[in-house]
């Protein structure tokens, strides 16, 4: 293991997060047996107030891994000089096994904490606290993702061997390599962007469709999902390439680095939070109809998805910016 | 209008040293009249108070606010309707120290968000009107007990509540003061607001504008002649 | 959206008089707060300078070193080697170098004395062109006195000094010792023809691993070290050491966490009825939690600028003399320079996680417990 501040930092947060979630995971088992809203005892106050508890800890939870998030690509990014053969980011993922599991647990932690805290805001908007079995169950899935997020750090940084020899961005993101990233890289530069445009149609589309009908968010949240995964394989097979205007580097973190003006922030932020909103939109729909919450779900859901179009439309502002200022001239 | 149905309060339950602060209380008080609860200590007055007033929520029974059911609200809807609904006026005032009298009338709408300049115009017009506007700036420590208690006055009635709420006001009031006090609140039911107060002070039982008088006892409601009994005690 | 920013606005302006009014209690947190990140943010800023200056010395270093080996220890290297490895593909320049250690029995110090690569650094026959550590250690008073060197009992000799380097970048100079290449051999009794190592430097970058690899091939009996092997070395050690100081202040910092916990639960008299207060006049249990919180990130914003600030001002300004000793060595000459102001967005980072998040961890729980009283409970 390499004995560096950022990793002490970093394995402080993960096993603080594991905490809560075991700790919210055994609240939640209590949860799902004895909550009876109905019931006015000692023991069902104390519940009620343990739950502002446990809501307090995951923000808690969901704004230090999204600050361990950051942290985590940018310490791997300058770890890069440790590594024989790293160059960014991804030559340090790639040292062993459990770089790249480790940076997608995390990524899936933030988007299900985040989720998880849109159901928590809804549940708390109904006089009879509607969603909280739900919540809860909710809850019980996302701690093992908490736990595997934490264990798979660990793991990673305790097999960090300066020793080992790994390959970098231009050895991964090469389209005649086998391999889920290779796959993405290998998607035509063209074909990605045509993607990319029909797919951020389809959620203008669904955005106005669910904004008028009010109805169909469903549509609208996988429309965002689809956005989110067509974005990130865009970035990947051409907007990076317009990034270091060079036809041949396909890297998704190297664009993060100072070098490139911290570019990759304004591609990623709009479009994770706009993905999170979508998707939040489309996770509260079928409460909506519930009697209590009939009066101030509808509203939120349309907040989100306002939130969420104007994310993506940041996103698309800044693909554009990036394509029209680069001097690469990839078609014509 | 406010209704208690079979309402039982229990404390330290289910301990060795439980014990019923309120048992099957039935009561209806009217929007619009000024209501006294009496009794000697430990009858539950306060309990009853904290009930009516939903900060606290009872052990079984029902309580409903004009027709609408609060006693399985969860604490926080409690405090939203606490916040909207009620003003209270505390024994010992509860006001915050090292705070200043219009900081203090201010609390309430913290966590509101309401615009800041709006509330605190409003907070100075409520102050000015219980004459108190060059008091506004003073730190609370530093005011008199009839100072004190119209600032906390001030603080009640800062969310515009329709029911103001007052625990044992005049405890610790001279009689000048304690006067100036039921006038004060004989303005504000004259201006249509519900009044529900506790007392054993005789002045407020027979001040002017008291509509209703509850007499309590060991937890339950007394009535008639029985009532004239308890007070007799309590007074000697 | 407006609400929620004037909720927070109103929450943050109590929570600063309420913080005000606590004076005593408050200052004497932050400040103790403040040392912790202060020893936290000193360790990381010096090893990152550190680590920032090592990067620029090598910039200008050679892609690889040739030495020989003998029984597994490096031995002497004839000279004809240098044409050896000129004459790989790539290899832009080959040049024997002549440099040791040279142990000064007067003050028990080590000066690594060579020969420099750069014709124009070489000093006359007879004179020496010595770091700025040199002086220091042997109380040279005043500019142009000579230094004698003694090799054994008995003996001594005598160079002028041509000049002292400045101590930009002091790091790897403070201890050196420049000689002419005429007086390095007599000095050291090295015969003509074998040097110390062998330099290379390289085209291109990316060819380095496949030259070092064809020339070992060429040449078994030679190790070749190239400047990526030594740059990592040198950021592994200075990681393991700052490492090393950065879990001595976790310690500290943990002693912080366990005194915050024990001032958040122990609430006096005072807070307990503020708190009670609060609740009755209608705030909820979250907006207690949300003022605490702000409390909290008042407190933690406050010690970490101050310690931030204080840890930036001790290493760049005032050369981090509390932890030199430790990050740098303890070799009797401490480069003696102005480390060159570097800080970057992971240090601020990790910074505020290491500190910010166990404070928070810390107290949670400690305000929650205080949030949920009950409302009533200013009534009994």
């Amino acid at each position: 293991m390499i004995f560096q501040p950022p990793i002490l930092a970093l394995l402080m947060v993960a096993a603080l997060a594991a905490l809560v979630a075991l700790w919210s995971g055994a609240f939640a088992i209590r949860v799902l047996a004895r909550w009876d809203m109905a019931n006015m005892s000692r023991a069902q106050l104390r519940m009620e107030r343990m739950a502002e508890l446990v809501s307090t800890l995951f923000g808690a939870v969901m704004l230090a891994e999204l600050a361990a998030l950051l942290l985590f690509v940018f310490n791997s990014d300058r770890m890069a000089s440790l590594f024989v053969g790293a160059m960014c980011a991804v030559g340090t993922l790639n040292v062993n096994a459990y770089g790249f599991p480790a940076l997608y647990l995390k990524i899936g932690v933030f988007f299900a904490a985040t989720l998880w805290l849109i159901l928590d805001h809804a549940d708390r908007l109904g006089r009879d606290f509607p969603l909280t079995k739900v919540k809860y169950a909710a809850l019980l899935a996302i701690a093992p993702l908490i736990l595997a997020d934490g264990a798979t750090e660990l793991a990673y940084f305790l097999n960090l061997h300066t020793d080992v020899i790994t390959s970098c961005c231009t050895k991964l993101f090469t389209p005649n390599n086998p391999g889920l990233a290779n796959h993405m890289a290998s998607i035509g530069e063209g074909t990605a962007l045509v993607w990319l445009s029909v797919i951020a149609l389809a959620v203008a589309g669904s955005g106005a469709y669910v904004m008028l009908r009010k109805r169909g968010y469903w549509i609208y949240a996988l429309a965002s999902g689809a956005l989110f995964v067509a974005g990130l394989t865009a970035i990947v097979a051409t907007i990076s390439l317009y990034i270091y205007e060079d036809p041949n580097h396909h890297c998704p973190f190297c664009i993060l680095k100072p070098e490139y003006g911290y570019f990759g922030y304004v591609l990623y932020v709009p479009l994770f939070f706009a993905t999170a909103m979508g998707l939040g939109a489309g996770l509260l729909q079928p409460f909506a109809n519930i009697p209590s919450l009939k009066g101030k779900l509808p509203g939120l859901i349309a907040r989100q998805v306002v939130w969420s179009m104007i994310g993506f439309a940041l996103f698309g502002l800044a693909v554009i910016w990036a394509i029209a200022r680069s001097h690469l001239i990839l078609f014509g | 209008m406010i209704t208690l149905n079979a309402v039982t309060k229990l404390y330290n339950e289910g301990r060795p040293n439980e014990f019923a602060a309120l048992q099957e209380i039935d009561l209806t008080l009217a929007r619009g009249a000024m209501s006294v609860l009496r009794g000697p200590s430990g009858s539950g007055k306060t309990t009853l108070l904290s009930i009516l007033a939903c900060m606290a929520r009872p052990t079984s029974g029902r309580v409903s606010i004009d027709g609408e059911l609060v006693s399985g609200l969860p604490e926080r809807f409690l405090t939203e309707l606490r916040r909207t609904t009620f003003g209270f006026v505390f024994q010992r005032f509860n006001l915050v120290r090292g705070l200043t009298a219009l900081e203090n009338v201010m609390l309430p709408t913290v966590p509101l968000g309401a615009d800041y300049g709006q509330t605190r115009d409003k907070a100075m017009a409520r102050l000015e009107a219980l004459g108190l506007a060059d008091k506004a700036a003073m730190p609370i420590e530093h005011l008199s007990g009839g100072e004190a208690q119209r600032t906390a006055i001030a603080r009640a009635l800062i969310n515009d509540p329709p029911i103001l709420i007052a625990d044992e006001p005049t405890a610790n009031l001279d009689t000048a003061l304690a006067e100036k006090f039921l006038a004060i609140l004989a303005e504000e039911r004259a201006a249509g607001r519900t009044v529900i107060l506790t007392s054993h002070d005789p002045r407020i039982w027979e001040a002017e504008g008291v509509d209703r008088i509850v007499t309590l006892r060991d937890g339950r409601i007394v009535e008639g002649e029985l009532a004239e009994g308890v007070l007799g005690e309590d007074v000697a | 959206m407006m609400t929620w920013a004037r909720r927070q606005r109103a929450l943050a302006d109590y929570t600063l008089a309420a913080l005000s009014r606590r004076k005593g209690k408050n200052i004497a947190l932050v400040a103790i707060f403040s040392l912790v990140v202060f020893a936290l943010s000193s360790a990381m800023f010096f090893a990152a300078a550190l680590r920032h200056e090592t990067t620029v010395v090598l910039r200008d270093a050679p892609e690889i070193v040739v030495q020989k080996l003998i029984m597994g220890r490096q031995d002497l290297i004839p000279g004809d080697v240098v044409e050896t490895i000129a004459g790989f593909r790539g290899v832009t320049s080959a040049k024997g170098r002549l440099w040791g250690y040279y142990y000064d029995r007067i003050n028990g110090a080590n000066y690594t004395v060579m020969v420099p690569d750069d014709p124009a650094l070489i000093p006359p026959v007879g004179y020496v062109a010595v770091g700025e550590g040199v002086p220091r250690a042997r109380g040279l008073a005043w500019e142009g006195a000579p230094l004698f060197l003694s090799r054994y009992e008995g003996d001594l000799k005598r160079f002028d000094v041509d000049r002292t380097f400045s101590r930009d970048s002091a790091l790897m100079t403070a201890d050196l010792v420049l000689m002419n290449p005429q007086d390095f051999r007599a000095f050291f009794d090295i015969p003509e023809g074998l040097y110390t190592d062998v330099v290379a430097t390289v085209r291109n970058q990316n060819e380095v691993a496949t030259i070092v690899t064809k020339a070992s091939n060429a040449s078994p009996q030679m190790r070749f070290v190239t400047r990526a092997d030594i740059e990592r070395t040198y950021q592994k050690l200075f990681d393991w050491r700052e490492g090393l100081l950065v879990v001595l202040a976790g310690a500290g910092l943990l002693a912080f966490a366990i005194f915050a916990a024990e001032k958040a639960s122990g609430l006096s008299a005072e807070e307990a009825r503020e708190i009670g207060i609060l609740k009755a006049v209608g705030w909820d249990t979250r907006d207690v939690i949300a003022m605490k919180m702000w409390e909290g990130g008042l407190v933690s914003l406050g010690a970490f600028l101050i310690g931030t600030v204080a840890g930036f001002a001790h290493v760049f300004l005032f050369d981090g003399v509390l932890f030199a000793p430790v990050l740098r060595g303890w070799a009797v000459i401490y480069p003696d320079f102005a480390l060159a102001p570097h800080i970057d967005g992971v240090q601020l980072m990790t910074l505020a996680l290491l500190t910010v998040v166990p404070y928070m961890a810390a107290t949670v729980v400690p305000v929650w417990r205080t949030a949920s009283g009950d409302p009533d409970a200013v009534m009994r």
